[in-house]
C-alpha cells in the first residue's frame, strides 16, 4: 500500500511538473505568437503551431504516468 | 501573497513581455520601405511619390490628410502623423519595464514638441501651424499639447512643468535666454537621464551604450557643422552634450579647438573612423553626416539580432522608422527643390 501512494505521488509529479515546465515554455512563445498573429493574421497557423510544441513535454509526462500507474 | 523570488522569475516578468513586444515589431519592421524601392522613388516625380505612399503604409495618413494639402505639405505632414502613430503605439502595446524604457526613448518627442510649442508662442505662430508640427510619440499626449497650445505667455507654460526634469531649461527661457540654448539644454536633460540609466543587463549595457554613441555622433556633428561655420571653440563648447561613449566634454574641448584638417586627421581612433575612413577627404558635410548615422544604426541593428527579447530590437525599428521617414522626406523635398537624383541620394540613409 505505502508503494502504490508513492506511485501515485510519482505519476502526479510526472505530470504536473511537465505541465508547469511547458507552462513556462509557452509563456514566451504563446506572447510572441499573439504579437505576431495581432499585426497579421497570416501568423495564426505558425503561432498556434509553435505555442503547442512543448505541450509534447506534457505528453511525455502522462506517458510516464500511465506506465507508473497501470504496468 | 507573494510568490517565491526563483517563480517570480520564472513566470514574472521579461521573456513574455519583451516577446510580445519584439514579435509586433519584427513584423512592423517587415512593412518598412525596402532599400530598392527608394532607386525607383528618386526617379519619380513628386505627385508619383504621392501616390507610390497612398499606395503604401502610408495610405491612411495621406488619404485623412489629402483634402486639406497637398503637395509637399501633404507629404510633410502625413509622414509626421504616420511616425507620432507608429511611435505611440509602440508604447501602447507594451507594459512594465518594456514599456517605461520605450518611454523613456520616445522622450526625445516630448522636447520636440516643447521646443515647437515653445517657439510657435515666441514667434506668433497661428495653433494650427504649430500643432502640424507636432508628434505625438513621448509621454505628453495630443490634450496635453493642445492645454499648452491655449496658454498666452510661456512664462505659463513654464509653470505647467514645475518638477518635471525639464522645468529648469524652460524656466530659463522665460528669463530670455537664446532659443538654440534652450534646445540644447532640453536635450542635455534628455540624453543625461537616459545615460544616467542603471545597467543590470548585458542587453541594458548595450542600450545605454549606444545611447551615448548617439550622443558622440550629435556632438561630433555639431563640432563638424559649427566647425564649417567658422565658430569659435567656446560656442561650441556650450552646444556639446556630456556623457558620450568616447567624446567627453574634455575630448570634445580638443577636439573644437583644431582646425578643419587636423580635426579630420583626429577623428581617427575613434569608434565611428571605421563609417568616415574610406571617403571622409573632400567629402561634404551632409555626406559625413549620412555615413555617421548609417554607421550607428547599422551598430544598433547588428546588436538588435544579439538579443531579441531585449530593448534593442525596438530601438531598431524606433531608429529604422525615423530613418524611412527622413528618407521620404529627402527624396521630397529635393524633388521640389528639383535637386537632381545623385544629390538626393547622397543624402539618404539606406541601410
Amino acid at each position: 500500500m505505502p508503494v502504490d501512494g508513492m506511485v501515485a505521488i510519482g505519476a502526479g509529479l510526472a505530470v504536473g511538473l511537465a505541465g508547469i515546465g511547458a507552462g513556462l515554455g509557452e509563456q514566451g512563445i504563446g506572447a510572441a505568437a499573439v504579437g505576431a498573429m495581432a499585426e497579421d493574421p497570416d501568423f495564426f497557423g505558425r503561432g498556434l503551431l509553435m505555442t503547442v510544441i512543448p505541450e509534447t513535454i506534457v505528453i511525455f509526462g502522462l506517458v510516464i504516468s500511465f506506465l507508473l500507474m497501470f504496468i | 501573497m507573494d510568490m517565491p523570488g526563483i517563480f517570480k522569475r520564472l513566470i514574472g516578468t521579461k521573456p513574455s513581455e519583451w516577446a510580445y513586444v519584439v514579435s509586433r515589431v519584427r513584423v512592423m519592421s517587415r512593412k518598412l520601405i525596402p532599400a530598392e524601392e527608394y532607386n525607383k522613388m528618386l526617379n519619380m516625380e513628386l505627385d508619383e511619390v504621392i501616390r507610390f505612399l497612398e499606395e503604401s503604409e502610408y495610405k491612411k495618413e495621406i488619404d485623412e490628410l489629402g483634402f486639406k494639402y497637398q503637395g509637399l505639405t501633404l507629404i510633410d505632414y502625413a509622414l509626421s502623423l504616420n511616425l507620432s502613430r507608429a511611435y505611440s503605439k509602440l508604447i501602447r502595446i507594451s507594459k512594465g519595464t518594456p514599456r517605461d524604457l520605450i518611454s523613456a526613448y520616445l522622450r526625445r518627442y516630448d522636447i520636440w514638441n516643447i521646443m515647437n510649442i515653445v517657439r510657435g508662442k515666441m514667434f506668433n505662430f497661428p495653433s494650427e501651424e504649430i500643432e502640424a508640427t507636432l508628434i505625438y510619440a513621448g509621454e505628453y499626449d495630443e490634450e496635453f499639447c493642445k492645454s499648452l497650445m491655449l496658454k498666452e505667455t510661456i512664462e505659463e507654460i513654464a509653470k505647467t512643468f514645475e518638477g518635471t526634469p525639464f522645468y529648469p531649461a524652460l524656466e530659463k527661457i522665460v528669463r530670455v535666454c537664446p532659443m538654440s540654448e534652450f534646445e540644447d539644454d532640453l536635450y542635455k536633460i534628455y540624453y543625461n537621464g537616459l545615460a544616467g540609466i542603471k545597467a543590470e543587463t548585458l542587453d541594458m549595457k548595450y542600450f545605454i551604450d549606444f545611447i551615448k554613441m548617439e550622443v558622440d555622433i550629435k556632438n561630433i556633428k555639431t563640432i563638424l557643422r559649427l566647425k564649417a561655420d567658422g565658430a569659435s571653440a567656446e560656442e561650441i563648447m556650450t552646444k556639446i552634450i556630456p556623457r558620450g561613449l568616447q567624446i567627453s566634454e574634455d575630448e570634445a574641448r580638443k577636439l573644437a579647438a583644431l582646425e578643419w584638417d587636423e580635426l579630420i586627421k583626429s577623428l581617427e581612433g575613434y569608434w565611428f573612423w571605421e563609417g568616415i575612413k574610406d571617403s571622409v577627404e573632400g567629402a561634404s558635410l551632409s555626406k559625413i553626416e549620412a555615413m555617421l548615422d548609417r554607421l550607428w544604426a547599422k551598430k544598433v541593428l547588428s546588436k538588435s539580432h544579439s538579443f531579441p527579447l531585449s530593448v534593442l530590437p525596438v530601438m531598431a525599428f524606433i531608429l529604422l522608422k525615423k530613418l524611412e521617414i527622413d528618407n521620404l522626406r529627402i527624396i521630397a523635398r529635393g524633388k521640389a527643390a528639383g535637386l537632381d537624383v545623385e544629390n538626393i541620394k547622397e543624402q539618404l540613409v539606406i541601410i
